[in-house]
């Protein structure tokens, strides 16, 4: 058991990040329950604990009487300095008991850049970083999450993964675990990793040998045990009103990123965004029923003390019945001082009007994402928005009161031209002229956010060659020099962590040399302006032999083998070659959850549907 | 309106959260108890609480004060039994008093809590390391002094406080168990005050006390007004 002296605590930023003791933390005896599982983020207490997904998963956990599930994080970089210089090893939030006495270490990987902070945790937990070097004694790393859908460069690290949502299978996990250490562990570690790659969306990659042709590319995959699938298909839930979701959500002391209720209104969104990986990786929508969020409504607020709830999917406005659970929640809550939050807002006056009475009295901001400049590459992206519709949203939001927009761009997307760069300024100073057409005045401010394009695995846009840095930098000047409204201010990201993104996102596996080697030489917290170290990653690619271009620039040709396709979502190459064609022709393909079925394969291949309350209503084609 | 005083504790679970996380934390406590709690007006409405004097990072304490505002006059028992069972790990409700405001021909209102504090005491525990009989003359050297400077250094601004003229007492020294034990009470003016922390760093940097800094806990275990527990001012 781990004990942290006053002097250590009270040296480092935040110490609460590592005292736990929270409300609705769950404390259970070790000695009683034989599964044992540590659920982790490889980052900060604070962006762990906003994390939905682990919030399911630990009360899942904790439900089964077999099992305990705690909490780890990532140490600050000052509290791992500390831990270090006094062998203090990585512990757990609630019995503080050290991380390797746990049966699983299970990660969630939100994106590409926590990688190297994954191995830093499994060293400071002293687990063999390489799989390979684990013995019947270790933990089981198992990883999940949205970066599942390319774990090669990655997957030496880890003993096992699950694709896609987790909250039934990671109980199907708890259970071989159980029946297997009942039964005095028959063939230790690989026997139990044989158990679970039975089960469906378990990918074992020890249980695959990769090939190469000979001039070094990537040629196939193949299982070379008998459990181990062929192709991989993610995990989904077919009806989200019989699974647990949240009740009783850990109390941080302290303030964390998203400090409010997380209500998921359904998941999936079908609108077929070209570049988005999230688009393709959660299909099909599938919707909560209003009476059951409203019943979590109500038990998320009792538990938890909240006065914020965000009423959380990839794009919410497309709820069914938005309109109609806004409503109940006002009157259920009524002098409850609660107040409630869409994340995204889809550019129509229905999601301005409705804003507008959530948000009562304060306008804080609004954001759209138009994503491109020019009506042409919105086409291309399959946006499906126009510039009239915007002008028509942002209209609808000035005449309410609003005075701050924030739109988001990419930049570097298949296609773009400088004209397209251009038409980014322009819009934004057409949306800045609308508020002094509105309203008479001037004194509006737009902020435009522009992130670098990094081409994904499972997307229509898998096979594009990412931009490279310098590239990325002229065009992020150039926009800036076609910027000359004063009440238009620009944001960039930092291209210099994008490409690295596009390399790894894309990468096989022998990019976990690379990883290994660039976390050797100190990489850590990538994620983190401050702190990425550029030139670590750019010397771990070239020690170990391996051009970073050929992964992010490259174009792949589209008959050639990727390396990723054994992980699957469920959307089929073919349908993402005709989405590809089609983003070359620049022609619009229709969203399925009320229109024509896109084919995209999904629905077939997991046996799942749709659920959208409305769709039968509404539905174009049936 | 109707008004409570609450005092409360900040346990060994929570020594390391700050003060303002300790207030959203007691925020968070009320609205779970379903109290019925009179909020601000304004775009963003806050609950119509107010604390004594802000405590250190890293400092337990028995004497946490709160006043807080219902919108019905519920009984005291019943307050005093929703609000405890809606406390986290870490924080209990020792007492609670409604606070009686005086009539208004009487033209005065309750101070407000922070200004009623004027002292506090302190107790710190840490292991001895040496001689008591050093322990007991670095004490008796402190508090004969009558003068000491103390130089404070924080992240905004460096000033030097002469830290005698906030000793109400001399400090105590005893053994509790095996580890030496610090009681001290200090005064709190609107001007200012000085820490239990930075007295045991006097102690021991300049005065030579024998005791672990590293392993310290410290507690505060009264705040007074008028020579009173804050709680027996309603």
């Amino acid at each position: 058991m781990v004990k942290l002296e006053p002097e250590i605590l009270q040296a480092v930023e935040k110490p609460a990040r590592y005292t736990g003791h929270e409300l609705n933390a769950v404390h259970k005896n070790w000695d009683e329950v034989r599964c044992h599982f540590a659920l982790a983020m490889a980052d900060t207490y604070e962006v762990g604990m906003s994390n939905l997904g682990l919030k399911i998963l630990y009360e899942v956990l904790n439900n089964r009487e077999d099992t305990l599930c705690e909490r780890v994080y990532a140490p600050w970089t000052d509290m791992e300095a500390i831990m270090r210089q006094r062998d203090i090893p990585l512990f757990s939030l609630e019995s503080f008991r050290e991380i390797n006495s746990f049966d699983f270490l299970g990660f969630t990987l939100q994106y590409e850049m926590i990688y190297s902070n994954v191995l830093n945790m499994l060293d400071l937990a002293g687990i063999p970083i390489w799989a390979e070097e684990r013995s019947d004694r270790d933990t089981f790393v198992v990883g999940g999450g949205p970066t599942v859908y390319n774990t090669e460069p990655i997957c030496d690290f880890f003993d096992f993964f699950i694709l896609g949502e987790g909250e039934e299978v990671i109980s199907e996990v708890a259970a071989a675990f159980v029946a297997w250490d009942k039964n005095s562990r028959p063939g230790g570690r690989k026997g139990f990793l044989r158990e679970v790659a039975k089960l469906e969306g378990i990918y074992v990659p020890s249980f695959y040998k990769v090939s190469y042709d000979e001039a070094g590319g990537f040629k196939s995959i193949e299982p070379t045990e008998p459990e181990a699938r062929e192709k991989i298909y993610k995990r989904v839930v077919k009806d989200l009103d019989k699974v647990h979701f949240v009740e009783k959500p850990v109390m941080p002391y302290i303030g964390i990123v998203h400090d409010r209720i997380m209500l998921e209104l359904f998941r999936g969104c079908t609108r077929g965004c070209r570049f988005c990986q999230a688009g393709t990786s959660y299909r099909p929508v599938r919707e909560r029923s209003r009476e059951y969020l409203r019943e979590l409504a109500r038990k998320l607020v009792d538990s938890s003390g909240y006065n914020e709830m965000s009423l959380t999917s990839l794009s919410s406005a497309d709820y069914s019945c938005l309109g109609e659970l806004v409503d109940d929640l006002f009157a259920d809550f009524e002098g409850e001082k609660v107040s409630f939050s869409l994340p995204s807002l889809r550019i129509d006056s229905f999601s301005i009007d409705l804003a507008h009475k959530m948000q009562q009295v304060r306008k804080s901001g609004l954001t759209f994402a138009p994503e491109a400049g020019t009506q042409r590459l919105r086409d291309v992206i399959n946006k499906g928005v126009t510039e009239e519709n915007l002008m028509t949203a942002v209209e609808a939001a000035f005449k309410q009161g609003w005075k701050q927009v924030k739109l988001y761009f990419m930049m570097g997307l298949p296609t773009e031209t400088d004209e397209d760069i251009i038409g980014i300024a322009e819009l934004a100073e057409k949306v800045a002229r609308k508020y002094k057409e509105v309203t008479g005045k001037w004194g509006v401010t737009i902020t435009i956010s522009v992130s670098c394009f990094v081409p994904k695995p499972h997307t229509p846009f898998q096979w594009f060659g990412q931009l490279p840095k310098a590239e990325f930098e002229r065009r992020q000047r150039l926009l800036k020099e076609n910027i000359r409204e004063r009440a238009v201010k620009f944001h960039y990201h930092d291209a210099r962590v994008s490409v690295l993104e596009g390399a790894i996102s894309r990468g096989d596996r022998r990019l976990s040399k690379v990883i290994f080697q660039a976390w050797k030489d100190g990489a850590k917290f990538d994620g983190w302006t401050d702190l990425f170290k550029e030139d670590v990653w750019h010397e771990a690619f070239e020690k170990c032999g391996i051009s970073m271009k050929e992964y992010n620039e490259r174009q792949r040709s589209l008959d050639e083998p990727l390396p990723w396709e054994h992980t699957t979502p469920g959307v089929s190459r073919e349908f993402l070659r005709r989405e590809y064609d089609k983003a070359m022709a620049a022609r619009l393909t229709e969203d399925c959850r009320r229109g024509k079925c896109s084919g995209c394969g999904v629905c077939p291949s997991l046996n799942v549907s749709i659920r959208d309350w409305k769709r039968d209503e509404v539905r174009i084609d049936v | 309106m109707y008004k409570y005083r609450a005092q409360l504790t900040k346990g060994d679970e929570i020594r390391y959260i700050s003060h303002l996380d300790y207030a959203g934390v007691m925020e968070r406590a009320i609205r779970r108890a379903k109290l019925p709690a009179a909020y601000t007006e304004g775009f963003n409405p806050h609950l119509k609480m107010s604390f004594a004097s802000p405590l250190s990072l890293g400092v337990t304490s028995d004497a946490e004060y709160m006043d807080f505002e219902l919108t019905k006059p519920l009984c005291q028992p019943e307050v005093f039994d929703k609000l405890s069972s809606a406390l986290p790990p870490g924080i209990r409700l020792l007492k609670l008093k409604p606070v009686k405001e005086p009539k208004a021909c009487q033209g005065k209102k309750h101070k407000a809590l922070m200004a009623e504090v004027e002292q506090g005491i302190y107790e710190i525990l840490l292991p001895l390391l040496g001689d008591w009989d050093k322990a007991v003359n670095a004490v008796k050297s402190y508090n004969t002094a009558s003068e000491v400077n103390y130089h404070r250094v924080t992240p905004k601004k460096t000033r030097d406080i002469e830290v005698k003229q906030y000793m109400v007492e001399p400090v105590a020294l005893s053994m509790s168990g095996d580890l030496l034990k610090l009681t001290m009470k200090i005064a709190i003016t609107q001007s200012g005050s000085i820490k239990p922390a930075e007295i045991l760093e006097i102690l021991v940097k300049t005065y030579g006390l024998p005791g672990d800094m590293g392993k310290a806990l410290i507690n505060r275990s009264m705040l007074l007004g008028q020579g009173k527990p804050l709680i027996d001012l309603v």
